[in-house]
C-alpha cells in the first residue's frame, strides 16, 4: 500500500524576477512501512521535496498523495491537521526551541495537538525515554551534545503518532559514530512503530544499511532508484 | 492549543523578555495615568459644580421676572411684537399671579421675592447687608433644614432673623467652632476681626435699620430733592429682631437664589418699611402698579417639572429663568473639557502603542525561527496570532491596572498641594478630582483595546511567517 504518491511535481522559487526550478517533474511512490532515503548533490532538491510532503512549502504544479488526500489540494485547516498528525520532521539543526527543556519541547508538540494537559507530561517522558533520553528531561537544548538533541527532536517527532517521519540530513551536523546511533535508532523505530521513514542525506554509505530504498535526485529530477531489501 | 495553552506561551514569552516588556508596559502606564488624571481633573470639576447646583436646588428652581421679554426679537430689531408690552404695561406680577402659579401643577412652594439693602447692628458693630425675606417652610429645604448652628424661622410673622457667613464677615466677627481651634491671627485683630462663640450670638437682639422715601417731605417735583442734598426726603426706619439660626456655611461657587446676607421671615420683610433696588420707579411716583412683585421665586418638585411650569407661566405672559437653560450649555462645556482633556491623554497612549507595536515587531525578529518550529510541528496560523495578541494584551492589563494606579497617586498629590495652597488662604477643602467607576472601567478597556490593535498587525505578520524560510534563519 502507497503511503505516499507523487505525480509529476514541479516546485519552483522565485528571487526576484527569475524563477528558479527547484523540482522539475518528480515522480515518486512510498511504501507504507517503508523506510526510504533520498539522496543527491546539494541543490538536486532534496530537502524542498521534503518540505513540499512535509507540507511546509506550497507546490508549483503537480500532485502529492498522502493516502487518497492531495496535499496540494488541503485547505489551511487541512494542512495544520497533516503537519501536526501525519507527519513529524526531523532537522539537519534540530530546530528545538532554545528556552524550553527537552521536556517541554515534546510537550510543546502535543499541545498544539490538544493531548490534554495530565497526559503530556507522562506521554513525553515515555518518548523521551525511548530514544534513550530519560536523564536528560529538564535540560535546556544548549545543554544537550548534538546526538541528545538530535533524539529529543525525534521524540519531538514522534508526539503525535505520526505515520510518517520526514527527516532533512538528521545527521548533518553530527559525528559519524552519533550519525551511526541515530540512524540505527530511525530503524529501529520504523521496525517497531511501524512507522514509514522518509530521509534525505548525502551520507550514501549510512543510507545503503538502513533503507529498503535509495532515491537519487539530480537537478531537481529523480535519477535513479535502487531497491536494497524485499521490502513486504 | 487551547487558550490556557497559548495564554501560558505568552506568559513565558513576556517573563523571558521582562525588562522590554516592562519598559512597554510602563508607557502604557503612564498614557493611562496621563488620561485618568486629566479626564478625573474633568469630571472633578463637573462634580463640583453639579453638586453645588444640586444643593442649592437649582436644578428646580425658576425666577419669575414681571416682563417676558424676547431679547433676541429686540437685537434684531424686530420691535413690534416686543412693542406691546410698553404700550399694554406687563401684566402684574402680583398676589393673584402668585395664587395662580402656585396652584400649577408641580410646583412646590412658590413666593415674592423680597430683598432690600439694611444695616444691622449688633453690639458695638454696625455692617449695610442685604436682607432677604424667605416664608418659614423653606425650612424643610437645604441648606436651611440644616444650619449649623441654631434653626430656621419658627413661623412667617416672627421677629426672627439668620445670619449668613457672609453677615458675619462684613461684621468682622468669626466664628468660634468647636473643631477648629484656630485663633485669629494677630493682623487679623487689628484689623478688628473678633472671635466669637456661637452660642453668645444665638439668641442675641440686633437692630435693622432702613432707609425709606418720607413721602411727606415730597411735593411737587421730585428732582428738585436731588440738587438738595443736605435734606434728603428719607428717614431711618428701626425694627428689633433675635439672631435664632446661623448659616454657616461658606460655599466656594455659593451663586445661590437666596443671596442676602440675612434672612428674615417673608412676611416680617414685607412689614419692614423699605426702599428696594428698583424703587426708582417708586421715587419718581411711576410705578404703575404698586402691587406687583419684583421677582417671584418657583420651585418645581422635580426635575422634569421645571419645563411644563416654565410653558405654564410664559404663557400668562411672564418671563421665567431656570437654570436648565445654562445646565445645557455647562454640559456643553464640560464636555468639551473633557474631550480636549481625554485627548491629551489619548495622545500619550497611542505614543505607548507605538512602543507596543515596536516591540512585538521586534519580538517577532528575535522569534522567527520559534515561530517556524511552532508551523513545523503543527502550530496554526490562528494559534500563533493568538499568542501574540494574548502578550500584546497581558501589556495593556497590566498597563491599565498599573495605569490607574499611577493616576490616582497623581491626583491625590496634586489634590494635596492644590489644597495646601488653598487652605493657606482660608479656603474649604475641595476634592478637585473625581474618579468614577465608568473612567476606572472605560480606561481599562481602552488600554487593552489599543493594546490589542496594537497587536494585530505584528501577530498577523508572525502567523503569515514562511515556515520553511524561517527554519533557515539564524
Amino acid at each position: 500500500m502507497k503511503i505516499v504518491q507523487i505525480k509529476s511535481l514541479v516546485k519552483q522559487y522565485q528571487k526576484g524576477k527569475i524563477e528558479i526550478p527547484a523540482l522539475r517533474g518528480i515522480c515518486l511512490d512510498v511504501d507504507r512501512g517503508a523506510f526510504v532515503s533520498i539522496v543527491g548533490p546539494s541543490g538536486s532538491g532534496k530537502s524542498t521535496l521534503l518540505n513540499l510532503i512535509g507540507g511546509l512549502d506550497q507546490t508549483t504544479s503537480g500532485q502529492i498523495f498522502i493516502g487518497d488526500k492531495d496535499l496540494t489540494r488541503m485547505n489551511r485547516a487541512e494542512l495544520v491537521h497533516h503537519r501536526r498528525n501525519t507527519v513529524g520532521m526531523i532537522f539537519q539543526s534540530f530546530n528545538l526551541i532554545p528556552s524550553r527543556t527537552a521536556l517541554e519541547n515534546v510537550i510543546l508538540a502535543l499541545a498544539f495537538a490538544d493531548t490534554p494537559r495530565k497526559q503530556r507530561k507522562k506521554i513525553a517522558s515515555e518518548l523521551l525515554d525511548r530514544v534513550g533520553l530519560s536523564r536528560r528531561l529538564d535540560h535546556k537544548p544548549g545543554e544537550l551534545s548534538g546526538g541528545e538533541a538530535q533524539r529529543v527532536s525525534i521524540a519531538r517527532a514522534l508526539a503525535n503518532r505520526p505515520v510518517m517521519l520526514l527527516a532533512d540530513e538528521p545527521t548533518g551536523n553530527l559525528d559519524s559514530q552519533t550519525s551511526k546511533e541515530i540512524v540505527s535508532l530511525l530503524k529501529t523505530l520504523n521496525k517497531e512503530k511501524k512507522v514509514t521513514v522518509l530521509m534525505v542525506t548525502h551520507e550514501e554509505e549510512l543510507a545503503n544499511q538502513v533503507s529498503h530504498r535509495i532515491i537519487h535526485l539530480l537537478d531537481g529530477k529523480v535519477d535513479r532508484e535502487e531497491s536494497l531489501e524485499n521490502f513486504p | 492549543m487551547k487558550i490556557g495553552d497559548l495564554t501560558q506561551m505568552a506568559f513565558s514569552n513576556l517573563w523571558r523578555t521582562r525588562l522590554r516588556t516592562s519598559l512597554t508596559a510602563l508607557g502604557v502606564i503612564i498614557g493611562i495615568g496621563a488620561l485618568i488624571s486629566m479626564v478625573s481633573f474633568g469630571t472633578g470639576l463637573q462634580k463640583n459644580v453639579t453638586s453645588v447646583f444640586k444643593e442649592n436646588d437649582l436644578f428646580t428652581s425658576l425666577y419669575v421676572s414681571p416682563q417676558k421679554i424676547d431679547t433676541e426679537q429686540i437685537l434684531d430689531g424686530n420691535l413690534e411684537k416686543t412693542a406691546g408690552y410698553f404700550v399694554k404695561g406687563p401684566p402684574s406680577l402680583n398676589d393673584s399671579a402668585l395664587i395662580k402659579i402656585q396652584a400649577i401643577p408641580g410646583v412646590e412652594i412658590a413666593f415674592p421675592e423680597i430683598r432690600f439693602p439694611a444695616k444691622i447692628r449688633i453690639g458695638n458693630k454696625a455692617a449695610k447687608i442685604t436682607l432677604q425675606g424667605l416664608p418659614a417652610s423653606m425650612k424643610q429645604y437645604r441648606p436651611f433644614s440644616n444650619l449649623a448652628y441654631g434653626t430656621f424661622f419658627s413661623g412667617n410673622a416672627e421677629n426672627e432673623i439668620v445670619l449668613t457667613q457672609k453677615a458675619l464677615q462684613k461684621l468682622d466677627l468669626r466664628l468660634r467652632d468647636a473643631e477648629d481651634f484656630k485663633t485669629i491671627s494677630l493682623e487679623d485683630s487689628i484689623k478688628g476681626i473678633r472671635s466669637i462663640d456661637s452660642d453668645s450670638l444665638l439668641n442675641c437682639e440686633i437692630e435693622i435699620a432702613t432707609s425709606v422715601i418720607d413721602l411727606k417731605k415730597i411735593s411737587g417735583n421730585p428732582f428738585q430733592y436731588m440738587t438738595r442734598l443736605s435734606n434728603p426726603p428719607i428717614r431711618e426706619s428701626k425694627e428689633k429682631m433675635t439672631i435664632v439660626g446661623i448659616n454657616a456655611k461658606t460655599n466656594p461657587y455659593d451663586t445661590g437664589r437666596f443671596s442676602g446676607d440675612v434672612l428674615v421671615p417673608l412676611e416680617t420683610a414685607r412689614q419692614i418699611p423699605h426702599l428696594s433696588f428698583s424703587s426708582v420707579w417708586e421715587i419718581l411716583g411711576t410705578k404703575n402698579d404698586p402691587d406687583s412683585y419684583n421677582a417671584l421665586y418657583v420651585r418645581a418638585k422635580k426635575i422634569k417639572d421645571v419645563e411644563p411650569i416654565r410653558e405654564t407661566i410664559e404663557a400668562m405672559g411672564f418671563g421665567v429663568v431656570s437654570i436648565t437653560d445654562q445646565l445645557k450649555e455647562i454640559r456643553r462645556g464640560f464636555l468639551i473639557l473633557d474631550t480636549a482633556l481625554g485627548a491629551i491623554g489619548t495622545i500619550a497612549l497611542i505614543v505607548a502603542a507605538l512602543g507596543i507595536i515596536n516591540t512585538m515587531i521586534m519580538s517577532i525578529l528575535e522569534r522567527t525561527r520559534e515561530i517556524g518550529i511552532m508551523k513545523a510541528i503543527g502550530g496554526s496560523e490562528t494559534e500563533i496570532k493568538g499568542i501574540f495578541l494574548i502578550e500584546s494584551g497581558c501589556i495593556g492589563i497590566a498597563g491599565g491596572l498599573f495605569g490607574l494606579l499611577l493616576g490616582w497617586i497623581v491626583t491625590r498629590i496634586a489634590n494635596l498641594v492644590a489644597n495646601f495652597y488653598l487652605s493657606k488662604e482660608g479656603a474649604p477643602f475641595i476634592d478637585f478630582f473625581y474618579i468614577p467607576l465608568w473612567l476606572i472601567l472605560g480606561a481599562l478597556a481602552f488600554s487593552i483595546l489599543v493594546s490589542l490593535i496594537a497587536g494585530l498587525y505584528p501577530a498577523s505578520r508572525a502567523a503569515r511567517i514562511d515556515p520553511v524560510r524561517a527554519l533557515r534563519h539564524d
